[in-house]
């Protein structure tokens, strides 16, 4: 999968764990930018990326995720 | 000794010359030794010469210095797990032992701040996101830090290992920093502080002969006075850190600007809320039980409540632990804890009628008054929930605030009712005065470093300034005759 398409995959995740069409994720959003992202909807939106590509994340990646950028990284490298 | 106290400001004085005349290589071993100096001048060792309070730390440290090595080297995930649960369990009962329950035992300065210091080192280990550290002693420094012993912050491993071992030079501008920094946390704790905790302790200790505004007056005022003196103590605690060099995290955000309980909560106390965050909610949801349960509910009652009660209910637990963690009683765990989680819970459920209320009202989150509503609201919420804190038992404070429901009457501010409260008409003007700067203070602080600001104003004006500042302190300060301010309140509570 490229770096695209995961991007394009996961923009679907985040429009629906955060139930809003309208968002846009790119190379540096952060919890900062989305309104209801916080602890809670951070451990709903892991749990809905690791079923949606069929990854599993360790605590310690869950923990230091910093943006939307390392998440498609780790994406990728779980894949590849 | 109190760190407010005129011996530890020599003590500190001589530290940091000797700190930065000895080579590079050797401050580390430096702050060991003056912290162990300075732990051993605690009140438990020299009032009651409980000498066997040093056995505590350097039990967890040997703990949880074990299990990252073992961590780090084993190969099986069973040997690093059985590690981890070992050290865990075992720092957290004598936690609990020595300070939640009440035992005829000392509990050690700082235990509930060092214990989650260390812990937090170990899950980083165990996570694979944190180095290991394989010279005892030097852990020994990360969990026994000095300044952290006192009132925290909570500090992380990886964000302290370069600061901490790596040798500083003299920076005049640092120092400054830190000392200009420890006069504001002066100002906060012996200006304010001890001036609001007069306040409270006359309404509090004789809540029966107050009600209404007197009673408010009263619980404002400690809140207030554990803001200051908390807050106090984390600017003098950084203060004294930066002056050797080491800079440790931020763990106040001006709280009382909060919108709510959940910002609040971000704002006040920061380091506690991510350790919680990182070490037991996140791998609370995380866990089977939590990750099942909205699927279960999910039939039941739709997917929206089936997250919410999950949620709910991990956040019961988050709060009741955050609560016993204060201080273990059950006016902590309410009023530092599940008061909490219901002020969000409620909040979160009567979300769709604020809604309604809101679009009746032509209320948008913009405008100016409702932020300033929304802030005074949240504000006396918390208040509320440091009733508890202060009261010595829960019915107390149930009474206190039922106290504060009836008998109010417009003629508090006409009588001289007010200046019976503790402060009389000069010093409730200091009083007055104090916060106006405080806020002024936070305020500026908003907007960038204060201290970076103090620096860019021309050198008569900045002197100006800091002498003032110094006066006021020394002159308008609270503390009695051998120049000792009563300890912090939070040292009290919980270390």
């Amino acid at each position: 999968m490229s770096r695209e398409e995961v991007f394009e995959k996961l923009n679907g995740v985040f429009c629906e764990v955060f139930d809003d069409e309208d968002i846009v994720i790119g190379e540096t959003t952060t919890a900062e930018d989305i309104e209801d992202w916080d602890s809670l909807e951070h451990i709903t939106l892991v749990a809905a990326v690791e079923s949606e590509f069929g990854v599993k994340f360790s605590m310690g990646q869950v923990v230091t995720l910093k943006n939307v950028g390392e998440m498609v990284d780790l994406i990728m490298s779980k894949l590849g | 000794m109190s760190i407010t106290s005129f011996y530890f400001l020599c003590f500190f004085g001589i530290a940091l010359i000797l700190y930065y005349v000895i080579p590079k290589k050797l401050q580390w071993s430096f702050l060991l030794l003056f912290g162990g100096a300075y732990f051993l001048t605690s009140t438990e060792v020299t009032d009651a010469g409980a000498w066997y309070v040093c056995i505590y730390p350097l039990m967890s440290v040997g703990a949880v210095y074990t299990a990252a090595k073992v961590i780090d080297r084993a190969k099986e995930q069973k040997i690093k797990k059985t590690a981890l649960i070992c050290a865990v369990i075992l720092c957290i009962l004598l936690l609990c032992v020595l300070k939640f329950f009440k035992l005829p035992l000392y509990a050690p300065m700082g235990i509930a701040f060092y214990t989650l210091t260390l812990l937090g080192y170990l899950f980083d280990v165990y996570y694979e996101i944190g180095p290991v550290q394989t010279n005892y002693a030097k852990l020994l420094l990360f969990g026994c830090y000095f300044p952290t012993m006192i009132s925290g912050p909570i500090t992380k491993y990886r964000e302290l290992e370069k600061d901490l071992y790596g040798g500083h030079k003299f920076d005049y501008r640092q120092v400054s920093f830190g000392m200009q920094r420890m006069l504001l946390g002066f100002f906060k704790k012996l200006v304010i502080a001890e001036r609001m905790a007069l306040v409270a302790n006359e309404v509090f200790d004789h809540y029966s002969d107050y009600s209404g505004f007197a009673i408010w007056m009263g619980a404002i005022a400690f809140t207030f006075q554990l803001y200051t003196d908390f807050d106090g103590c984390m600017d003098i605690v950084l203060g004294i850190s930066q002056c050797f060099g080491i800079q440790l995290p931020e763990n106040f955000n001006a709280p009382f600007l909060s919108v709510n309980i959940q910002e609040f909560w971000r704002r006040w106390h920061m380091t506690l809320g991510t350790w919680l965050k990182e070490y037991l909610f996140y791998p609370l949801l995380r866990t089977k039980f939590f990750m099942e349960l909205p699927k279960k509910l999910k039939e039941k009652c739709g997917k929206k409540r089936a997250k919410q009660i999950t949620t709910f209910s991990a956040m019961f637990i988050l709060w009741a632990v955050i609560g016993y963690w204060h201080g273990g009683m059950m006016t902590f765990v309410i009023g530092s804890g599940l008061l909490h989680w219901f002020y969000i819970v409620s909040g979160e459920l009567l979300e769709p009628v604020f809604k309604k209320w809101k679009a009746a009202l032509h209320i948008t989150p913009e405008q100016k008054w409702f932020v300033y509503f929304q802030r005074l609201r949240t504000f006396l919420l918390v208040t509320a929930g440091f009733v508890f804190f202060r009261s010595p038992s829960v019915k107390d404070a149930v009474m206190f605030l039922g106290q504060g429901l009836k008998g109010y009457s417009l003629r508090f501010f006409t009588d001289s009712t007010v200046f019976g409260l503790g402060l009389d008409g000069v010093e409730l003007l200091i009083a007055l005065l104090s916060l106006l700067l405080f806020f002024a203070v936070t305020n500026l602080a908003q907007k960038g470093s204060v201290f970076e600001w103090l620096e860019k104003q021309p050198v008569l004006i900045r002197w100006l300034i800091l002498y003032a500042a110094l006066f006021y302190v020394i002159l308008f300060g609270k503390y009695g005759p051998d120049f000792s301010a009563s300890e912090f309140i939070y040292q009290n509570f919980k270390v």
